[in-house]
């Protein structure tokens, strides 16, 4: 694993570490921002990937810089994987200026079109047919680029995710559409909705698209398969389908504290049998040495982006009704009252 | 007359032009590759355009989201939506997305595509494919409304729309696409936006505001009154968002009444915006109470008699207006 090999798309493979450290990084950035939040510092909606790291390290780390990911409502990892900056993400959530956004977004539309991050979307599912739509696109125009659109299992039960893939089918795209099963909708279980994991990609299988199952708290494992896939779905143009089993650790979302419909200490214990970061640490794949300096790294870099984000100014009030449509369409509206 | 073009050539004729003009523009929608679209507005255009005029499966939803991601990678689609009814399939990526996208992103997205979409009733397909329902987009911050009612409106509006940087609904009219015909004629709006409202017929008696087939029936309720010296001043709004306040205002302030009359359900249909709007900016102009007149709160029933009885026509028009200028 940590010697580079060459893909199809001449990007060489992310090492170990590389892989072990952007986990690390969501981590210490999630963990960072759920405190702001229980400090009164930080306001509004958190959806926390904690457990979930090894979907979105392993599967982007196979990504090209100019490839592109959609993600969902739980999407701070997939930023981060992607390239989006820690400093700007943290300002978006604590609305100002400097957010990727200037404060209009928040934690569900997290956006960085610089990096190839077309975005989150509150809306579940709603963002698998614009990454099916942006690969087509972009292989129509000349590029050699491919798109993952996350979406996790309640996801999968939306209209518009069999549709896309449908249509995925029907027309082609370099899609690959990965499913993190982390067991619940926020609290619906996916054993009443699809059934025992792998269940959703023998569903997507129905399509007529290559669909596998990968358990997620082996990051190394993840990222072999979504390679492979991602080589393939490059190479044929044609969509693919992985699903991610992961580990919900924390609530639904900060708005959910009680989780009365789960064991109190399920996330704990998640986090003993199912941590992909605790897991990669145990592996042959990387030293104690290394493990230390990347934490060292991780932490400082991430407390050196919140500082950095506290110093910047909150967007000016007039501007929450500007950016609707194009710069040349609100200076006539403007003009004339509309 | 040799130039003359039906209002769905008018359409045809606008795509064929905008995809020659622009590699970039590509057109999506059901049937429209090998049968050419169901009202014809796409015949022949998949030969002409290999590759760029396509079919989807039957999925609304993830059409105009696919449609959504294509033009955040570059490209400006067209989607056709079969009937206007059927838009509701798709109603969560125009509103939750394309309308969206730019504002939620920090100005990082723009979303460049055209929905367009036939509505009306007058054609016999019943409660499901005759409604009108434009108002429920005007309602929706970060989209533009057209609604053309001639034939050269139709294809210089729908070329101005798929260059509009904006995400566009264009409602079409089903009932004008095989009855209206016309030159195109050079592009005629008006010079100050790209929005203008246009005044079809000048008058002093009433100002009676509109848009869609309902111009052509206000038009033809006109000439009536006009026998009776009852000059109405019909305005063709030509977008319903946004909609032309100027215009609209010059011609309330000549006229001093305001009738509105349009296809969507009266009850918060957009002439009630543009009546409370007139109220309060306009008051002091009004010498009678703004009206509107529109389809009462009912589906589109499929018998013609019912139909009638419900979609305001030129007689309904005429008798309205002649009120109002006895007010
Ligand atoms: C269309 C839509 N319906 C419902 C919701 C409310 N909601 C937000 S997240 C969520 C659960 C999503 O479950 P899943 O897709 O498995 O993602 P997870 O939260 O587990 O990451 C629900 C119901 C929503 N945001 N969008
Ligand atoms: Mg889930």
């Amino acid at each position: 694993m940590t010697t580079p090999e060459e893909t199809p798309s001449s990007r060489s493979r992310p090492s170990a570490l590389d892989l072990y450290e952007t986990m690390v990084r969501i981590r210490e950035l999630e963990t960072r921002i759920e405190s702001l939040h229980y400090s009164g510092k930080m306001h509004g909606s958190f959806h926390s990937s904690m457990g979930q790291e090894g979907a979105a390290a392993g599967v982007i780390g196979c990504l090209r810089s100019t490839d592109l990911v959609t993600s969902t409502h739980r999407g701070h990892g997939h930023a981060v994987a992607k390239g989006m900056s820690p400093t700007t993400i943290v300002a978006e959530l604590l609305g100002l200026q400097a957010g990727s956004s200037g404060g209009k977004g928040g934690s569900m539309h997290l956006h960085d079109i610089g990096c190839g991050f077309l975005g989150e979307n509150a809306i579940v599912a709603g963002g698998v047919p614009w990454a099916a739509g942006a690969a087509w696109a972009s292989r129509r125009l000349g590029k050699d680029l491919v798109a993952v659109s996350f979406v996790g299992d309640g996801g999968a039960a939306q209209g518009v995710f069999a549709e896309t893939l449908r249509m995925a089918r029907t027309w082609g795209t370099p899609l690959l559409v990965a499913c993190e099963n982390n067991h619940l909708a926020h609290s619906m279980p996916v054993e009443r909705t699809f059934g025992e994991p792998g269940s959703i990609a023998a569903w997507a299988a129905g399509f007529g698209i290559r669909a596998e199952y990968v358990a997620g708290d082996d990051v190394f494992g993840v990222h072999r398969i979504a390679a492979e896939m991602i080589d393939e779905v490059r190479i044929t143009g044609r969509a693919a389908f992985l699903e991610v089993e992961v580990w919900r650790v924390r609530a639904h979302s900060l708005n959910d504290p009680d989780y009365r419909y789960l064991p109190r200490d399920l996330g704990k214990s998640h986090l003993q049998t199912h941590d992909p970061i605790a897991n990669a640490e145990r592996s042959p794949e990387l030293s104690d040495a290394e493990i230390a300096a990347a934490r060292e790294r991780v932490t400082q870099e991430i407390a050196d982006a919140i500082e950095a984000a506290f110093e910047g100014q909150a967007a000016a009030e007039s501007l929450a009704t500007s950016g609707v449509y194009t710069e040349a369409f609100e200076r006539e509206a403007q003009l004339r009252g509309w | 007359m040799a130039g003359e073009l039906k209002y769905a050539e008018a359409i045809r004729r606008a795509l064929a032009d905008e995809l020659a003009s622009d590699p970039n523009v590509v057109v999506m929608g059901q049937e429209i590759e090998a049968l050419g679209g169901v009202f014809t507005a796409t015949q022949g255009l998949a030969e002409s355009f290999e590759g760029r005029v396509l079919d989807t499966p039957l999925a609304e939803s993830a059409t105009v989201g696919w449609a959504i991601g294509a033009a955040m990678a570059g490209l400006r689609p067209v989607v056709e939506i079969m009937f206007m009814d059927f838009i509701a399939t798709a109603m969560d990526q125009i509103v939750n997305g394309a309308a969206k996208l730019r504002y939620m992103s920090g100005g990082q997205i723009t979303v460049p595509i055209v929905i367009r979409t036939p509505s009306d009733a007058g054609t016999g397909h019943g409660p499901q494919h005759s409604q009108h329902l434009e108002t429920w987009f005007a309602h929706v911050p970060g989209l533009v409304v057209a609604m053309p009612s001639t034939v050269p409106d139709a294809y210089w509006m729908l070329r101005q729309s798929i260059r509009d940087d904006n995400p566009v609904v264009f409602v079409e009219s089903k009932y004008l696409y095989f009855r209206e015909s016309g030159e195109i004629g050079p592009e005629s709006r008006g010079t100050a936006h790209p929005y203008e409202a246009r005044i079809v017929r000048n008058g002093h008696s009433v100002t009676v505001v509109t848009a869609g087939r309902m111009v052509a029936e206000s038009l033809a309720a006109a000439e009536s009154l006009a026998v009776d010296g009852i000059e109405c001043e019909v305005v063709d709004l030509r977008f319903i968002w946004p909609y032309d306040r100027e215009t609209l205002a010059q011609s309330i302030e000549r006229t001093n009444r305001l009738m509105i009359v349009h296809e969507a359900v009266q009850d918060f249909g957009w002439g009630s915006e543009i009546c409370s709007w007139a109220a309060s900016e306009l008051f002091y102009s009004l010498d009678a109470p703004i009206r509107r007149l529109a389809t009462p709160r009912a589906p589109i029933p499929f018998a013609a008699h019912l139909e009638s009885a419900l979609v305001p026509n030129r007689t309904i028009i005429e008798s309205a207006v002649r009120d109002l200028a006895m007010h």
